[in-house]
């Protein structure tokens, strides 16, 4: 018979154990895996055999990845664009008006939809002869001739870069939402009493007291930009040439069409490192305390 | 607060929404009337309606059999989420040794995206012989981790006095989650059905990589390689897609309110 206490403890190991047994088979094994797999020569039919950092220097020498690199860093860079319009949004959902619960609704309506389909619309909004932004580009006079988005060189990333924002504005909303939810009122008033004009204080109190859900939602956001698989998969494919490459539908290309498993792990750690440091940064930007969002 | 003129925030978030709801209405109006797909200038209103492209999908494709796909493994995917989560929430409400290994791990894992474990994904799913079935396809999404901070949070708020009667009458701790965790957390199991269906219903990584034979592939699936061999030269393209965004739309806007209000307190309490 065990004590009580010991009891409870393992109980609640065994409350743990499902949700632990699946980050360990599907994030702790494959990570480690992965750095593993990355100094080996391997493929599914072949023995494991040592490879030193060939896979690395292989990678130092393909342009391909550094064009990946190069794309996946502008999608990253993107995604304060996207914020800074979901602030705003949430700004104006924020203030005592009426029906601003439908407006919420609405803008956060694209979250939900699949992403495939999301890519199938947009593809379709660009398209070069009947799509709506070059009917609309045209009846305004913008342009003189339609611009074929997703088959320019120029104009394909950011195509695909819009059609994110599109999709995550709703989510980042949500998220800036609660955080200025949490902006108690008093120190508005207090503020506009001392004569604080609303530009004040929307820098001096606002701003920082939602920084922690700015941090969250530029972690989302990155974490989900870097990783618009299906939006590149479906609208463009990685083209034109490779204008849309990013590193995933590069460590998918590798892997699972050329099955290169070893060079798509080399890929898939570099991507790694990236993500790890960008948000290591981020976290350093907004004050450091990001565990605290979490953990509280 | 202080008196400031409506008019152009509404005129502002009317602008939004136009943005936000156009490309739905675009989508609609053309798997109803197949225009727009050769025509130009387009005309914003449909001028003859008709059901054709929603049959025509029906017949060229095996819709039914990928619908069941999809059905299934987002029924298992939610299932697991809801029971794992919740129990892994409940299990964090306590203090107990080594509980700060966990958190640290459920941490560090938030920040490996799925996608940076395809490779290592596919191999593990292979040796435990699941490729090209439903477990498999649900499976790495059984439970996730920003869900069980939902759950934890929701718990954290049920209070104290209240689970101490229920030990105190000797209720076993499954029956506390059971018959008094889950009942007031109404908020924190609709967001985790509702994210736990749309992230699956919608995952299209995963399936592309890991089932082989067409009788396993599901509506995502179904849907990049409809385009692939009709390119976007039919109105059945776009009814597709409104058949596909259906299900999640509904389920979300019927609990849109409990979803985004779970959201907003596990995002910022967690």
């Amino acid at each position: 018979m065990l004590r009580p206490r010991t009891r409870q403890a393992l109980l609640l190991w065994c409350f743990l154990a499902p949700s632990l047994a699946i980050f360990l088979l599907y994030r702790v094994i494959p990570v480690i895996w992965n750095l593993v797999l990355s100094f080996q020569y391997w493929s599914p039919l072949k023995a494991a055999e040592f490879a030193g950092w060939d896979h690395y220097e292989d990678l130092w020498f393909d342009d391909v990845f550094w064009q990946a690199l190069w794309n996946t860093l502008i999608v990253i860079a993107s995604a304060p664009i996207g914020i800074a319009l979901a602030l705003g949004l949430a700004l104006l959902v924020n203030a005592d008006i009426r029906g601003r619960n439908v407006y919420r609704t609405i803008i956060f309506l694209s979250y939900p939809l699949m992403t495939v389909a999301v890519a199938i619309i947009w593809r379709w909004m660009f398209d070069e002869r009947v799509g709506l932004i070059n009917y609309a580009a045209r009846t305004f006079d913008l342009v003189d001739k339609p611009i074929p988005f997703l088959n320019s060189f120029t104009w394909a990333l950011p195509s695909v870069i819009v059609a994110n924002i599109w999709q995550m504005l709703g989510f980042y909303m949500i998220i800036l939402l609660a955080g200025l939810q949490n902006v108690p009122r008093e120190l508005h008033e207090a503020a506009a009493i001392d004569g604080a004009g609303a530009w004040h204080r929307f820098t001096r109190i606002t701003l920082p007291l939602i920084r922690p859900s700015l941090f969250l939602a530029f972690v989302v956001g990155m974490l989900n930009s870097i990783t618009s698989f299906d939006l590149v998969y479906v609208m463009t494919g990685g083209g034109p040439g490779r204008a849309t490459e990013i590193l995933v539908t590069y460590i998918y290309k590798l892997g699972f069409v050329q099955t290169k498993f070893d060079d798509a792990a080399a890929v898939t750690i570099v991507f790694f490192v990236l993500l790890i440091s960008i948000a290591w940064a981020a976290n350093r930007f907004t004050g450091g305390n990001a565990g605290a969002v979490e953990t509280e | 607060m202080g008196r400031y003129p409506r008019w152009p925030i509404h005129f502002a978030l009317i602008g939004a929404g136009i943005v936000m709801l156009v490309p739905f209405y675009w989508v609609l109006k053309t798997s109803v009337s197949g225009e727009n797909i050769y025509a130009y200038p387009p005309s914003i209103v449909p001028r003859h309606i008709h059901p054709f492209f929603y049959i025509d999908v029906w017949y060229s494709i095996p819709f039914a059999r990928y619908f069941l796909n999809s059905v299934a493994v987002s029924m298992i995917a939610v299932v697991c989420n809801v029971a794992f989560n919740a129990l892994a929430g409940y299990a964090l409400t306590h203090g107990f040794r080594g509980k700060n290994a966990v958190m640290l791990l459920f941490l560090s894992c938030m920040m490996v995206p799925f996608q940076a474990t395809i490779i290592p994904a596919y191999l593990i799913t292979g040796k435990l012989g699941l490729l090209d079935s439903w477990l498999g396809l649900a499976l790495p999404q059984c439970s996730t981790i920003i869900c069980i901070f939902v759950f934890k949070s929701s718990f954290d708020a049920v209070p104290r006095s209240l689970i101490d009667a229920a030990r105190i009458d000797g209720l076993p701790e499954w029956r506390i989650i059971w018959h008094i965790m889950l009942p007031l957390s109404r908020s924190a199991i609709a967001t985790n059905v509702i994210l736990a269906f749309i992230w699956s219903w919608n995952n299209f990584l995963w399936p592309l990589i890991m089932t082989r034979s067409a009788d396993m592939q599901t509506l995502p699936l179904g849907l990049a390689r409809f385009l692939s061999y009709q390119e976007d030269t039919t109105g059945a393209l776009y009814a597709f897609c409104i058949m596909v965004l259906a299900p999640g739309l509904v389920l979300f806007l019927m609990a849109q309110r409990e979803f985004i209000q779970g959201l907003t307190s596990g995002a910022t309490k967690g």
